[in-house]
């Protein structure tokens, strides 16, 4: 599984605060302006074009993927519970957004 | 003696100035020319030239001309001629140690055993040019802009690596050019055809068959100046405004003679039919659905384009019919190439089966259709062999006085992949460190062409670019501010082999080290744009003559490496590297895992890219050929695709017969052409080099992948 993500996404910072990645065997990578690799993987699974309109975008095992944060959210806490990772606790009020822009493929 | 003005030896102030004083007329009337005997010879003239052309002083110039006037002397020659002199001069440079001087005094020029030769034989550096004197003016002419470029407009470490086959530097022949431009009908619907220096103007048309004369004569001019492709957006549904007086026979008529004017123009430069391309769209773009439409006389109708889907249908169906039924002799048009756009909104659009059947038929059976996938948002002109201009957020803007919307690429330089292979020795860190530099050096090409092509733009309406300079909606036609720059590739597929001892079609693994490629040029690109301020994007070479030239390059310089990649048939020197990131033409792989997997890197090259089908003989259904249209559509990255059957044209009794033979099945003649696509459009085989040719017999045909 995999989690492709920017550093300067707001989503994907709160799905990396939220979740033990590593732990649950999610590998992410980080498309910016130095990791050829990590654009090249996103290619691979023919998501270029899908990363330009927004990420995070979550790879599942069978290839498919996720885009909507709503099904990764939920797809990351079904794979932490079956891993036995604690999910940090949600910040309380307003669901984290991307009024920037900034949560896409530059 | 001859002149050769010595633009990079002056400031640019003091060029410019010179530059419009002098005429060049009188350079050409009164150089001294080979007819001048020793009766006329005076030495001052080698004086004149040395201190007029080089910075060296006036002491030694006066020491090289008494110099040469003694060899003169002494060899008792009978007559002179002005480039003999320059090269005594030259030789004197040189042996004097003043390389410079000596650079900046060369005389640019032709051999006469290789003007002999050029115009007896066929030049195919580029099929699209004829044989003929125009054609061989063009050559010729181009042979001294090459020299002058690699001279005096790139710097030395660039030529070298030119000449080297390290990089290609497309269209050196056409220096003083941008390389290729789009743009939209509307602006010759609403200024006319109202161009620099025309000996008459015309007001906007006021009929459909005026509005094609105008938009074939503005064509003719903007292919007299930029090298390559002349692109037209969404030409249906521009026309549309002037089909509502014509019945449907009349918009039939007005799509032939569109077809026939672009594909005869074998008049224009050099003999060489316009490279002409029209995008066509059968629903009305998003982008122009509210745009008030400016009908016959530059009027506004009263009505926007979204109104006018039907007639903008009408003209596109014609097209294609005029497309299905070819040439007098059956054959394929090969210009103006029909790109169509697959939209998310196409198929929401009345009667798109229908449509997509109909270039589906055209497709298969003369195959010249271009399928142009617009995914999602995205809305694109296109044009060349596979060069795309993707709209952008101002573009969009533009959108809305469609005539402002004209786009240009500046220049294309190519990287000769497989050396970098050779030159790595399957070390990863130097591959890329080398991929790097030699980027660097392609983005350094591009800045040196950029300031000399503003040069002769500064020049004005009195320049040689007056026509990119004349600026009716208040801004020059060429905007330079957006030009792109293309960065390309050649020999992903050869790279691979020599890195990691597989070809692109033989693993997963091969693909991605690929796209790991081709990421890498992609963020290289964003880096040097972001810093240089320059628009770098990477598009897929055509590499009609490339992948041949760094082939026979390679062969030549790395021959122990190069002999156990290069592709094609060393033997008769048909060889060439697998076009930019395609994938071995010969590899037996069915049409959708081609296309697919092909597909997989167009997303990281901006600026276009292509997936071939070579069908040969083959003859799909137009149902079949739909049905894969829409599953690329549906489930592929694929940026374009394009069906190439192949023909073959019987000079002696003027038939065409599918597939390529030696002799003609009608009369059995042997006098007879292949016609099929060579790099992205059709030309006549007997026009190939000898790459392209290694390459036709390699091709993988998909002969019975389509169950017709």
């Amino acid at each position: 599984m995999t989690l492709f993500t920017t550093d300067d996404c707001v989503l994907c910072a709160q799905l990396k605060k939220q979740f033990d990645l590593s732990a649950m065997d999610v590998q992410v990578e980080v498309l910016g302006k130095n990791d050829a690799g990590a654009l090249a993987h996103l290619a691979w699974h023919g998501l270029v074009e899908r990363a330009r309109k927004g990420l995070p975008i979550l790879v599942l095992d069978d290839s498919s993927a996720l885009h909507e944060f709503g099904h990764i959210k939920s797809q990351l806490l079904d794979r932490a519970a079956r891993y036995g990772c604690g999910v940090a606790a949600r910040h309380a009020g307003k669901q984290a957004d991307c009024e920037s822009g900034s949560c896409a493929l530059q | 003696m001859g002149v050769v003005m010595p633009l990079n030896a002056e400031t640019a102030q003091a060029r410019t100035q010179r530059v419009v004083n002098e005429d060049s007329t009188d350079i050409a009337l009164f150089v001294r020319s080979s007819q001048d005997d020793m009766t006329g010879w005076n030495r001052q003239r080698i004086v004149d030239a040395l201190l007029r052309e080089t910075f060296i002083d006036r002491g030694t110039a006066e020491k090289i001309s008494r110099d040469i006037e003694v060899t003169i002397q002494a060899g008792k020659v009978k007559t002179i001629t002005g480039p003999l002199i320059r090269e005594m001069v030259n030789a004197k440079l040189l042996e004097m140690g003043l390389e410079e001087a000596r650079r900046m005094h060369t005389r640019l020029g032709v051999p006469l055993y290789d003007v002999d030769q050029l115009l007896v034989q066929h030049n195919k550096e580029n099929a699209n040019v004829p044989h003929g004197p125009e054609a061989t003016n063009l050559t010729l002419a181009e042979g001294i802009k090459k020299e002058y470029a690699l001279l005096h407009v790139f710097s030395p470490d660039v030529a070298d690596a030119h000449l080297s086959g390290d990089l290609h530097l497309h269209d050196l022949g056409f220096i003083d050019r941008p390389y290729c431009s789009g743009q939209s009908l509307e602006y010759i619907k609403k200024f006319g055809l109202n161009l620099p220096h025309a000996l008459s103007m015309a007001k906007p048309a006021k009929h459909a068959e005026v509005l094609l004369a105008h938009m074939v004569k503005f064509a003719a001019s903007l292919q007299s100046h930029f090298a390559g492709a002349i692109g037209w957006d969404a030409i249906n549904l521009f026309y549309a405004p002037y089909l509502e007086e014509l019945d449907d026979n009349g918009v039939k008529q007005l799509a032939q003679m569109m077809i026939y004017e672009f594909s005869q123009q074998a008049v224009a430069r050099g003999g060489q039919a316009i490279f002409s391309d029209v995008n066509i769209y059968w629903e009305v773009p998003k982008h122009f659905v509210d745009v008030p439409a400016i009908g016959p006389g530059g009027v506004y109708t009263g009505k926007t384009y979204g109104e006018y889907e039907k007639q903008a249908q009408r003209f596109a169906w014609a097209l294609f019919e005029v497309y299905k039924e070819g040439d007098a002799a059956g054959r394929p048009f090969f210009f103006p190439k029909p790109l169509v756009h697959i939209t998310e909104k196409f198929f929401k659009t009345d009667g798109h089966m229908d449509f997509l059947h109909h270039i589906c038929e055209v497709a298969s059976v003369k195959g010249n259709t271009y399928f142009v996938f617009d995914r999602g948002d995205t809305a694109k002109i296109s044009e060349c062999c596979r060069l795309s201009f993707k709209l952008e957020a101002s573009d969009l803007e533009d959108a809305k006085q469609p005539w402002k919307m004209r786009y240009s690429a500046l220049q294309n330089v190519t990287i000769n992949l497989p050396r970098l292979a050779f030159e790595a020795q399957g070390d990863d860190t130097k591959l890329f460190a080398l991929l790097t530099e030699k980027i660097q050096l392609a983005a350094k090409a591009h800045g040196q062409k950029k300031k000399f092509i503003e040069r002769l733009m500064s020049l004005g309406k009195g320049g040689p670019l007056s026509l990119l300079a004349m600026d009716l909606d208040g801004e020059p036609y060429l905007k330079l501010h957006k030009c792109s720059f293309l960065i390309g590739m050649v020999g992903l597929n050869e790279l691979i082999r020599v890195h990691l001892g597989q070809e692109l079609h033989d693993s997963d693994e091969s693909i991605k080290f690929g796209l790991k490629v081709i990421a890498h040029m992609n963020i290289v690109c964003n880096k040097l744009a972001e810093s240089l301020g320059m628009k770098f994007v990477l598009e897929q070479t055509p590499a009609e003559s490339t992948a041949f030239r760094f082939a026979k390059l390679d062969l030549a310089h790395f021959t122990t490496d190069a002999e156990k990649v290069v592709q094609g048939n060393r033997e008769k020197g048909e060889v060439y590297y697998s076009n930019s990131t395609l994938f071995n033409v010969g590899a037996t792989m069915s049409p959708i895992a081609r296309v697919e997997k092909e597909g997989l890197f167009h997303p990281l090259i901006e600026a276009g890219s292509i997936t071939h089908i070579w069908l040969g003989e083959a003859q799909p259904d137009k149902e079949a050929l739909a049905s894969f249209v829409i599953n690329v559509f549906k489930y592929t990255q694929n940026d374009q695709i394009a069906f190439s059957p192949e023909f073959t044209a019987c000079l002696a009794c003027g038939k065409t017969s599918r597939g390529l033979r030696e002799t003609c099945p009608y009369c059995e003649s042997k006098e007879v052409d292949g016609i099929t696509r060579i790099t992205g459009y059709f030309t006549k085989i007997s026009s190939w080099n000898k790459g392209k040719l290694g390459e036709l017999h390699d091709r993988y045909r998909n002969i019975d992948r389509f169950n017709n």
